[in-house]
């Protein structure tokens, strides 16, 4: 996919943030370039419409980092941002979060939605979402998974929003997130130190004014924003804000940030990659593994297999519960984005195995047993996304030694479905297993 | 339903095929190209197994064996894959040093690299006439033991032997420079005109020499004054 205009223009951002906002050490490496996993990864939730959990200690640039990427690639001045943001606390309310009643109209007697700034603009961020008890959390999953919002009678729909959550560690201030609302973050990533040398510069650096405020811009689209227009004008209008914002940003600056128009145009040539022939079967296999139990026909997270099993050695006997459907579906648009950010023709190994770890670390409930085993070894990131990253290798390896045999064994899968009378290929993997099923040479029931 | 295998519809019959493979086959097809020329050139000067070192038949051959290689691609790794070839494949019918030496002379004068190193330590057979007639821009480094005829008719090339060489080694050598680390056997620099022979061990015995200089262990042996040479 090598039309490169528009690629350039996200790869000064991402120069531009790394250099003058988020300063960090490259931690991420694919086909020879280096990158900050946060800041790549915020870009590619913005590019794709994704929602992003950001995780790390306290002060290390979480919510700054996402309140940069969604400034710029959405050309929205960073007090808008400011203003639009939620913050998890246990106090918090529908009515901060979402909407609340017009008291004008409620006095006389006509119900009308006041909808938050959160509900209205595209770059929708929450700080410390873990602050959120859980059963305030619940108010948010509609919203977070399919940008509809719902206040009294009325519903307004996101027709195009990248989200970003901010989560603290564990502490006594902070509660556990939802198995429903984690699952619907596509990525989770971790901000990190950047080192001392790096961090010294940051505390020397410290800039009196933010490049990414302006007063005036963000003063008229306040304005659009509470007006009385419909959803649909009020979006119309600040796009026209926002050109001008993003005139001054390339001014000023020297960065592009995206069109509405435009960022549908990226969306259009990203959902275009296909994924290669290794990309497809090493996911199928990668699901295989999270989703099977020899035992009991699936994961479930309230049955847990005994040790004995013939799959012992596979993933599918270290974990509680079973891939969901979003997993798929994450892995899919962050590695087509990838895929367009590094001007690749399609969806590669490469690709798939760079994201699946950051789609999978919060996803997956891993049995104690497994967790005490490994939580001692040395280690570069947060134990999660340790675990996944390892987790990826052994599966790649796995693929490796059985490629040839796998795909020939789709092949098959294929042929049978289409009507040819033929055997399934035997092999020692969970996936030889899902086939079987799929054209129906296993009787599930017959177990 | 959809058919959920669709995407592996040719799968079976398609072999992934990663960059190693195209140079792995490459290297495969010059080496069958050089063994092909080889088995040529015996064909045409060995029809008996039998191989006799003459003057006219060490000239027959590598003219032979300059038609056999021309518009032939190869690297200096090749011309090592065809010497372990030599000793070990059972692609080679027979192994007939005299011809294999002119040979490998032929591909390392006409190879493109300036400098070739050939890594020979391992192997079994010691082959004769390595580096014959190696012109001025070249360089030949062999690491290991070499036969008889190392160097002949030398034309201004540099030919270092990590190791110890046979019999005849520089005989006819015109100009450049041959140098031996360890030792050499009879016969040694007979009818050299010119050049340098640079021995770090011990000369069995010289030929009869006509000009050029002899070195054993940084001692100059040839000319001094009990041996001249045979002109003067």
């Amino acid at each position: 996919m090598k039309n490169g205009h528009f690629q350039t223009r996200i790869r000064g951002i991402y120069k531009y943030i790394s250099e003058n906002l988020y300063l960090n050490r490259p931690d991420i490496t694919i086909k020879d370039e280096s990158f900050n996993s946060t800041l790549l990864f915020g870009l590619l939730t913005g590019l794709n419409r994704g929602k992003e959990l950001i995780i790390g200690e306290p002060g290390l640039g979480k919510t700054t980092s996402a309140e940069y990427v969604g400034s710029i690639l959405y050309r929205y001045p960073l007090g808008v941002i400011w203003g639009s943001e939620v913050s998890g606390h246990p106090e918090q309310t529908e009515e901060k979060i979402i909407g609340r009643p017009h008291l004008g109209e409620l006095n006389k007697g006509r119900e009308r939605v006041v909808w938050s700034n959160f509900a209205q603009i595209p770059v929708k961020i929450v700080d410390e979402i873990n602050r959120l008890p859980e059963t305030k959390q619940s108010m948010i999953l509609n919203g977070v998974d399919r940008g509809n919002w719902e206040y009294l009678n009325e519903i307004l729909i996101n027709d195009e929003y990248s989200l970003f959550a901010t989560a603290n560690y564990q502490d006594r201030g902070t509660n556990t997130i939802i198995a429903p609302l984690i699952d619907r973050f596509d990525i989770l990533v971790e901000s990190r130190h950047p080192g001392s040398n790096i961090a010294y510069t940051i505390g020397k650096e410290a800039l009196s004014h933010n490049p990414l405020r302006h007063p005036q811009y963000e003063k008229e689209l306040q304005q659009i924003l509470r007006g009385d227009n419909s959803y649909e004008e009020k979006m119309a209008l600040a796009e026209g804000v926002c050109d001008l914002f993003g005139e001054y940003l390339k001014e000023k600056l020297g960065i592009e940030g995206l069109s509405k128009e435009e960022r549908r145009k990226i969306n259009e040539e990203r959902m275009g990659l296909d994924f290669d022939i290794d990309a497809n079967a090493f996911v199928r296999m990668t699901l295989a593994e999270l989703s099977f139990c020899h035992k009991f026909g699936q994961k479930r997270s309230v049955e847990v297999c005994e040790d004995g099993c013939h799959y012992t050695g596979y993933l599918c006997h270290h974990t509680k519960n079973c891939a969901s459907n979003r997993l798929p579906m994450s892995i899919r648009n962050y590695a087509q984005t990838l895929a367009w950010f590094l001007e690749d023709d399609g969806v590669d190994l490469e690709h798939i195995r760079l994201i699946i770890p950051y789609a999978l670390a919060h996803r997956i409930q891993w049995k104690d047993s497994y967790l005490s085993k490994k939580e001692g070894e040395g280690r570069n990131d947060p134990f999660q996304i340790y675990l996944v990253k390892e987790a990826t290798e052994e599966i790649l390896q796995r693929y490796n030694e059985q490629r040839e045999y796998l795909l020939e064994a789709l092949s098959v899968g294929y042929r049978a479905v289409a009507g040819e009378a033929i055997t399934p290929l035997e092999g020692d993997h969970p996936i030889y297993e899902e086939i079987k099923k799929d054209i129906g040479a296993k009787d599930e029931k017959s177990l | 339903m959809k058919n959920p295998f669709e995407a592996f519809h040719q799968a079976g019959i398609r072999k992934r095929e990663i960059p190693l493979d195209k140079i792995l086959k490459s290297k495969e097809e010059t080496l069958t190209k050089i063994l092909s020329g080889y088995e040529d050139l015996l064909k045409n000067e060995a029809k008996d197994l039998v191989w006799l070192m003459q003057y006219s038949t060490v000239i027959k051959a590598y003219s032979i064996a300059e038609k056999g290689m021309e518009g032939l691609e190869y690297t200096a790794e090749d011309i090592e894959e065809f010497c372990y070839a030599l000793d070990h494949s059972d692609q080679i019918p027979y192994l007939i040093t005299g011809p294999a030496g002119v040979y490998i002379s032929v591909l390392c004068n006409h190879a493109k690299e300036e400098e070739i190193c050939l890594h020979l330590r391992d192997l079994n057979v010691k082959i004769n006439l390595l580096g014959y007639r190696l012109p001025s821009n070249k360089k030949l480094i062999v690491e290991g033991n070499v036969g008889d005829f190392t160097g002949i008719g030398l034309d201004g090339g540099e030919l270092i032997i990590e190791g110890s060489g046979k019999n005849y080694t520089g005989a006819g050598m015109k100009r450049g420079k041959i140098v031996i680390r360890h030792n050499l056997g009879f016969n040694t620099g007979h009818g050299m005109t010119g050049g340098e022979l640079i021995v770090g061990g011990r000369i069995k015995g010289l030929g009869k020499i006509v000009g050029g200089k002899v070195y054993e262990r940084d001692q100059l042996i040839f000319p001094t004054e009990g041996i001249k040479p045979l002109y003067v």
